[in-house]
């Protein structure tokens, strides 16, 4: 009678928590959005808004705090600085972190990623404003590293995604840019149609990202942060070709068959990889 | 002690605000900037310990990746250095979170009075004068309203001094005082309406003077101590009566005059016979007509268990004086619509629509902003406000025309959606009762906004507020919107609305007319800064506020909610049913006014309006031969500032957020080509969708206000059907924006003619809303589009916008999978074209081109329309039709280029078959935008079925697409009168704003 249980993080300014809650519950999962204030309160207690109730926490997109003083700045100080031994807990435990633009700007500013050495305090890369200077929402191909051990992404070798950011230029010292490489904490890149590396290129690069990083993991592959939205492609209307690919299967005497979206993936990995470390039922 | 943080980004490390910053000044003025470094300063004026502040530094402000910080200076190798921070008063969020972050950091509170200000430093490296360091100064990075700055040279910079301690805080020294107005005259009256800046209107003053020298009135107020009319009264009457908040100018009588045929006609309230009374017919027989014409935003049924909520407005002088600011707050104070209608709606979608000047506009006249930085700080605004309040913001239009240099337009529009039950009761009812407790929820009030711009005029000191200016802050209202949608949720809501145009004189004495009265207490008002008369708390139009009715048993736990979601609320009142709004400050009565008097009989505005027709004033159409080079015509065309690609605009908007997102703003096969609607479904798990667009066509105001409104209404229909919208769910908002239409024989010497332009418009409004079935859900009027700019010798000339009508549609698909889009899809296609082609270029894309106005203004036939929309809707949903696309500005020639272009495809067409072909010579055919017309691609396989739905009708298969890229138009059998890549003819469409970002 234990689902896998999901916390979608709401408030102070986060905007995505309707649909990446609907997202983990397409994958399976009981999912909830909690306010942040909430769950400070909540942690420790044994009311549902403490933070062991949860299997995968979830840092999702949005502009927390106006992103006045760097993006995700203070959304990782608020979770530091009042939960973060919670945090380290659930970690240690062998859950699950994702975190999505905003969530992945504010995971890098705690230290929770890339995690070196397991040290989940240090701020060691960067997300600064796209070389455009500008926000840019666009739909990105994106070329998934076979070698690396992020849970989120297991059987996934590329996939398209929207990015909706002003501050998702990745960056890193060229010796820790090297050392993620190296370990293979680097997951996504962005790519072209192809699937080969973007080469620093805009628009397949849409933000000036060294090495096309789009998204990291730590070294268990347990805490996952990426700049594209898994949850804005639930559904296959939301690719931008959608008509076309419905049309051209017309043509063809066919129907789109598979009305899921390929953002799905990444949550129901998350979703099984919990089910069967904690023995947990499986969904209806 | 006052501490000043500074944090830079690393040596080495690239800058990409300060880069911008470079590429502004060199594209803009030419300026030979090389390097641009920007620092952020936090000015803290807060008693922390060194350590304290050591800790902020590190923890929080400083990213120890890519950036340096200190306390002191860190500017270094410049030629020259800005320093730019807010004036007194202007709203600093970035100041608030920095507070809220070191708080919850060190857990410990600032006291009152204590706060963070941000500022900026640009340190700049080129060989620049003084003179082009102010210009950057001015001219790129601050706005005098509501910004200082200082300007440094290498020289003149002591890195020991710095920038100093510069703390923008507001002191007033003041005490408030509520004063009281002589009436004993109505000159006495008009007098001090004009020196107190009270704008009472001349008409109400003897009204207005009668009510107070009522015996029993008199009677009643001495019980409060009150004799004469206070400032507070005055205000709060004055605000109630302002056109802005009682459209006096469209509830007006007009003396309609024909001056070519003498026919005189006395028009009694536009609203009610053009707006009102249509809305109401179509609702008899629309049963998805919720609630219309009273609340904040109009409500529609959407599914069975939700509505939606669609509303839309201008905010045109704020943005033309301070365009980032204007715009941000315009999209910021439009959300709070839908949030403050039924008992609150969730946002769910924004647009916009920007008339502007020319973009590289280097003519003779000195606007307040050049349109390029104009359009620039307005699309900043729209972007910052819509992107941070969560809110996808998918469709949007810029026009420019030199007639909006005197005044800019920025309209925005909202879409929300709320549960049509909220615990067992209809959300779209709300009501006061007496015993209900008046809450405030989200900011606080300051000197914001008081007196609009007439405040501009007043001088700055070091800490007089910039009062005026609002800057709306979409932060703190995202965190208001989700705390209200809980409170909805769990019934705690009676009654809800904005504060916007009147603060809360408007907002409460509103609200106040169900339960029939309340009592205010204004020193229970959070400010944010002490020292603001009682009247200027009362119509204060500080921003990201809403007043709330509360039932007192429901208080606790909607505070609690308060708190958890960070926002500020506070009780200010009770509504009860005395018949009077009363308004105390520390126990005593400052204001006392029956809740009736406003309704009161105030007097009608009048207006006299003369309509010339076109041919009267001379206009004609043009005398053109056939075009020898057609090819290079539609090049031009494509590259037309009106036509032309402006992607980079849609590019900045999150569309996609809360994951509704199925028609995006860009499609085709490039993703590239503007939608003609955009399509997105709010209830995640259901496959049905609300459809939006929007249409304006002012240039074809210069022949017929009437057929301008005729086919702007007609356009936004047919954009909706090619996407997939129902023609029987068509919900309308009107927008006007219309220049003085008051007469004045020196100020405004064709304010009759404007004036008969503005009924003939509302004519129409109403004749095409009853053919198409459209109940106006919302709408907004906004008058006074009109400026008077500098000229070259220091003369003022006055320019008028043209009149302006932009019409949004709104539509519900009942199974999104069957949308369309408008770019071509496989080669092969057959491409018809539905509706018929008429010698109407009068107002054209084509004719403005060559210079000529024209008279044969596209007209519209509803009648003949209809059956062809009706068949397009079938068509849709029986699956049958690849692409759709209205034809619009520019005519065939652009809009079959685009369908063609949208696919990377060829096309071949024979001109010959369009129908209506016979009585056109193909330059005509090309570029006449008569309305009704629609291009769609099909699928050969389907033709049988597509054209047995349209037998008889005027729809005719024209050409077909090419995998060959090539768009070949062709007249019969003749050879090819247009023979261009596509590729070739989209760099013509993309190049004007190509390079923008």
């Amino acid at each position: 009678m234990s689902p896998v249980r999901a916390i979608v993080l709401t408030g102070f300014g986060l905007n995505c928590d309707y649909e990446t809650d609907y997202s983990l519950r397409l994958a399976g999962a009981e999912s909830r959005r909690v306010h942040i204030n909430e769950l400070i309160k909540g942690t420790g207690s044994r009311s549902a808004e403490s933070l062991d109730h949860y299997h995968i926490l979830v840092f999702g997109g949005g502009f927390s705090w106006a992103d006045d003083h760097g993006a995700g700045v203070i959304f990782a100080s608020k979770i530091k600085f009042n939960i973060g031994k919670e945090v380290e807990r659930f970690i240690q435990q062998g859950k699950l972190v994702i975190g999505i633009c905003n969530g992945f700007q504010a995971l890098v500013n705690m230290g929770l990623l890339p995690g070196f050495e397991g040290n989940h305090t240090d701020r060691r890369v960067a997300l600064v404003p796209n070389d455009s200077g500008n926000f840019i929402d666009t739909w990105v191909n994106l070329r998934v590293n076979p070698k690396s051990p992020c849970i989120f992404t297991r059987g996934v070798s590329c996939i398209e995604l929207p990015v909706r950011h002003g501050e998702g230029k990745f960056y890193a010292p060229a010796k820790d840019l090297e050392r993620l490489f190296d370990s293979n904490q680097v997951v996504l890149q962005y790519a072209d149609e192809n699937g080969n590396e973007a080469g620093g290129k805009w628009p397949a690069n849409p933000n000036g990202s060294l090495g096309d990083i789009a998204g990291i993991c730590d070294s268990t592959g347990r805490i996952f942060g990426l700049m594209p939205h898994p949850e804005a492609f639930h559904h296959f209307t939301n690719h931008p070709d959608w008509v076309r690919k419905r049309e051209e299967l017309a043509h063809r005497g066919k129907k789109i068959e598979k009305k899921e979206g390929e953002g799905i993936k990444i949550f129901r990995n998350a979703v099984e990889y919990v089910r069967e470390k904690f023995n947990l039922d499986p969904p209806n | 002690m006052v501490q000043r943080l500074e944090i830079g980004i690393k040596k080495g490390l690239a800058d990409a605000e300060g880069a911008n910053v470079r590429k502004k000044a060199r594209e803009y003025f030419g300026l030979s900037v090389e390097d641009v470094r920007v620092v952020r300063v936090l000015t803290i004026d807060a008693d922390l310990s060194k350590e304290e502040l050591e800790a902020a530094r590190v923890k929080i402000f400083t990213n120890p990746v890519t950036e340096e910080s200190a306390f002191g200076t860190l500017a270094r190798d410049f030629d020259w250095l800005i320093w730019v921070g807010y004036r007194p008063g202007v709203r600093d969020t970035a100041g608030s979170t920095a507070v809220e972050a070191i708080e919850d950091l060190l857990k410990k509170k600032f006291s009152a009075g204590e706060s963070i200000y941000t500022s900026k430093i640009f340190a700049i490296k080129g060989d620049l004068s003084r003179q082009d360091a102010l210009t950057i100064s001015r001219e790129i990075l601050a706005n005098d309203i509501i910004q200082q700055w200082k300007v440094f040279s290498k020289a003149e910079w002591d890195p020991g001094v710095g920038i100093g301690y510069i703390v923008p805080k507001v002191v007033l020294n003041h005490e408030p005082k509520v004063t009281t107005i002589a009436i004993s005259s109505d000159e006495e009256l008009k007098e001090i309406s004009a020196e107190r800046n009270l704008a009472l209107q001349e008409t109400d003053i003897p009204i207005i003077r009668e009510y107070f020298l009522r015996e029993d009135i008199r009677k009643e107020r001495r019980k409060y101590g009150l004799d004469l009319p206070t400032d507070v009264e005055l205000e709060y009457i004055s605000q109630a009566r302002s056109d802005h908040c009682n459209h006096n100018t469209f509830k007006g009588l007009f003396r309609y005059r024909d001056l070519s045929t003498g026919r005189e006609e006395v028009v009694n309230n536009l609203f009610k016979s053009c707006i009102e009374e249509p809305t109401l017919q179509i609702k008899e027989r629309k049963n998805w007509v919720v609630s219309v014409l009273w609340d904040n935003a109009g409500v529609a049924r959407f599914d069975a268990n939700n509505y939606y909520t669609i509303t839309g407005e201008t905010h045109n002088s704020p943005s033309n004086m301070e365009a980032y600011g204007g715009a941000l707050t315009g999209i910021v104070g439009i959300y709070r619509d839908p949030m403050g209608t039924g008992k609150g709606s969730k946002l769910i979608l924004g647009m916009y629509c920007y008339c502007v000047g020319p973009r590289n506009y280097a003519g003779e006249l000195k606007p307040h902003l050049h349109p390029r930085r104009l359009l620039d700080g307005v699309i900043e605004g729209v972007k910052d406000g819509g992107n941070k309040s969560g809110v996808p913001t998918p469709f949007g239009q810029v026009l420019f025309d030199e007639s909006y240099l005197g005044k800019c337009l920025v309209f925005v529009t909202a879409v929300g959606i709320m549960p049509s039950q909220v615990q067992g009761q209809s959300s779209h009812i709300k009501t006061t009762t007496p015993g209900d407790v008046i809450v405030m929820s989200g900011g606080r009030v300051g000197k914001d906004g008081i007196h609009g711009v007439t405040a501009a005029s007043e001088t700055f000191s070091e800490h007089t507020p910039a009062g005026h200016v609002q800057i709306g802050d979409p932060y703190t209202q995202k965190k208001m919107h989700d705390f209200l949608l809980e409170a909805r949720d769990e019934g705690l809501i009676a009654f809800i609305t904005d504060n916007g145009g009147g603060g809360l004189s408007s907002s409460v004495g509103e609200s106040a007319r169900f339960s029939n009265g309340c009592k205010v207490d204004l020193d229970k008002v959070p400010l944010k800064y002490e020292g603001l008369d009682q009247w200027e708390i009362w119509i204060s139009e500080s921003q990201e506020r809403m007043t709330i009715a509360v039932k007192p048993e429901h208080l606790g736990r909607f505070m609690e909610l308060s708190e958890k979601h960070g926002v500020e609320s506070t009780v200010i009142g009770e509504y009860n049913d005395s018949g009077y709004l009363r308004l105390d400050y520390n126990g005593k009565t400052c204001a006392l006014v029956t809740m009736d008097f406003l309704q009161s009989d105030f007097p009608q505005w009048e207006f006299d309006a003369e309509w010339v027709p076109p041919e009267m004033r001379g206009l004609k159409e043009p005398v053109l031969s056939e075009p020898r080079d057609h090819g290079k015509l539609l090049k031009a065309m494509l590259s037309r500032p009106n036509l032309c690609s402006k992607n980079w605009i849609p590019r900045q908007y999150d569309h996609e957020v809360q994951g509704g997102s199925v028609i995006k703003p860009l499609v085709g096969k490039g993703r590239d080509m503007p939608s003609d609607a955009v399509v997105l479904r709010p209830v995640l798990d259901s496959s049905r969708g609300i459809a939006v667009t929007q249409a304006l066509n002012p240039f074809y105001s210069k022949i017929d206000t009437y057929h301008m409104t005729a086919i702007t209404i007609d356009e936004a229909v047919r954009k909706i059907l090619v996407v997939g919208g129902d023609p029987h769910h068509l919900g309308g908002v009107d927008n006007f924006c219309w220049p003085t239409i008051k007469f004045d024989p020196v100020d405004n010497p064709d304010g009759r003619y404007k004036a008969a332009q503005l009924v003939r418009s509302n004519w129409a409004l109403k004749d095409y809303c009853l053919a198409y079935g459209i109940p106006l859900l919302s709408g907004k009027d906004s008058m006074y589009v009109d400026g008077n700019l500098e000229g070259p010798f220091g003369e003022r000339r006055k320019v008028s916008g043209l009149p302006t009508f932009l019409f949004t549609v709104s539509s519900v698909v009942e199974d999104t999978e069957k949308c369309v889009t408008m770019d071509a899809k496989f080669p092969g296609d057959l491409v018809y074209v539905i509706g018929k082609t008429r010698n109407e270029l009068g107002g054209s894309e084509c004719y403005q081109m060559m210079g000529e106005v024209g008279l044969n203004v596209p007209r519209i036939e509803v009648e003949k329309l209809w059956p062809l929309y009706l068949g397009l809707h079938e068509a849709i949903k029986e699956g049958l039709v690849a692409s759709a696309h209205a034809v619009g500005r520019g005519g065939l020639g652009v809009h079959l280029a685009m369908v063609a272009m949208g696919g990377d495809l060829g096309m071949d067409i024979d001109l010959e078959k369009v129908p209506g072909a016979k009585l056109l010579s193909p330059a005509r055919l090309l570029y006449s935008e008569s309305g009704g017309r629609i291009v769609v691609t099909v699928n050969p396989k389907n033709k049988e079925a597509f054209e047995t739905i349209f037998a008889h009708l005027p729809v005719a298969m024209v050409g077909k697409t090419t995998a060959r890229p090539t768009f070949r138009i062709s007249n019969h059998d003749s050879s090819p009168i247009i023979e261009e890549s596509i590729f070739a003819l989209k760099e013509y469409w993309k190049k004007p704003f190509g390079n923008l970002v």
